[in-house]
């Protein structure tokens, strides 16, 4: 995909050049998650479920915002709303599945079923920038950032845990993962019927909060899909939404 | 939440999560995928994220359980967010935010 990048990197390459240089892109990708990490650490702490589960979504997950959803959604939101909620959020990934599905196909069984399990934004967006690597180029590199990530994720959450279990609770670290999603869905906007999709959204899941059960989240997420996509077959046929969201 | 309730939510969020990031990958799908469906696909995220957001606010109380706090705190972040295209600085002025006005009031 990117001439340039890939120029940094033979072909194929020793492992530990791989490594390094695997490490050396990741590095500044991971600086971002590292709030989201504390958040999601103090929101373990906080959750209704008990601290060992809401825990374990770091190894069961590993999706930074479904996370987020599980341990927090806990408190209110029935066992369905929590399950259909959390595993929404992570549908985009089918999308990577498809984009790096013709790179898996010269390799080994095994990668093709622990390869996915790494495959968070942060990896596709540098693994889809390398697919000229040879395999066991590619492979050594993906498995080096998928480890990184994997491995400072954790402790990064840890730390935030933490830090969640020593502050006090005047100090509403509870509103935090709220506040979290209200960036995250400013900065996922790319175009102009992802902003119909996110105001949908949300009007629709203010005006249904007395449904019961949490009902509105659904509620909200399926009517702001399917204002997404309206908006963007009617734009598209004006050849407006290639004009991007203003910056 | 009970513990087999919380671990059972949990291992179905995880599963669905592999699904969703394994399915092509081990079917070595080489099609594109339907462009109805990437169409659709594109907007789950800004619309479920929304919709969480403002549940969260209620806290599964109702419009009731809306604080004019915390809205204050999510629209400061929305503003930063807008602006700086930096989540660091939207989470941090929105508890900033959220904090000053605990203080003040």
């Amino acid at each position: 995909m990117s001439n340039a990048e890939d120029a940094q990197l033979p072909i194929s390459a020793p492992n530990d050049l791989i490594m390094r240089q695997a490490v050396r892109d990741s590095t500044p990708l991971f600086i971002p998650a590292i709030p989201f990490a504390l958040v999601l650490g103090v929101a373990i702490t906080e959750s209704a479920m008990p601290t060992g589960i809401a825990w374990s979504t770091n190894l069961f997950i590993f999706a930074g915002a479904a996370q987020l959803a599980t341990v927090s959604l806990a408190a209110t939101a029935t066992w369905l709303t929590l399950v259909a909620t959390a595993a929404a959020i992570n549908l985009r990934h089918v999308m990577y599945s498809a984009a790096l599905a013709p790179r898996f196909g010269d390799q080994p069984r095994w990668f093709r079923w622990v390869g996915p399990y790494f495959l968070i934004d942060q990896t596709f967006a540098l693994v889809s920038a390398r697919t000229r690597l040879s395999a066991d180029t590619w492979r050594r590199y993906y498995l080096t950032v998928g480890t990184f990530f994997f491995v400072l994720w954790n402790i990064a959450v840890v730390a935030g845990m933490v830090v969640g279990s020593s502050i006090p609770s005047e100090w509403r670290l509870d509103v935090a993962p709220a506040v979290m999603f209200a960036g995250l869905v400013v900065l996922g906007l790319t175009n102009w019927p992802g902003v119909v999709a996110a105001i949908t959204g949300a009007a629709l899941c203010f005006v249904s909060l007395g449904v019961p059960n949490n009902g509105g989240i659904l509620i909200g997420a399926m009517s702001g899909v399917a204002a997404g996509y309206i908006a963007d077959v009617v734009l598209d046929g004006r050849n407006l939404s290639t004009r991007g969201f203003p910056q | 939440m009970s513990s087999a309730a919380a671990l059972s939510a949990v291992l179905v969020v995880g599963l669905v999560t592999y699904s969703s990031r394994a399915g092509l990958i081990l079917f070595l799908a080489e099609r594109p995928l339907p462009p109805a469906l990437v169409r659709a696909l594109r907007y789950v995220g800004p619309a479920v994220l929304s919709a969480l957001t403002v549940n969260l606010i209620a806290g599964g109380e109702g419009s009731s359980g809306v604080e004019v706090t915390e809205i204050a705190a999510i629209c400061v972040a929305v503003i930063v967010a807008l602006i700086t295209r930096n989540l660091i600085a939207s989470l941090t002025a929105g508890m900033v935010t959220l904090w000053l006005l605990l203080l003040l009031f």
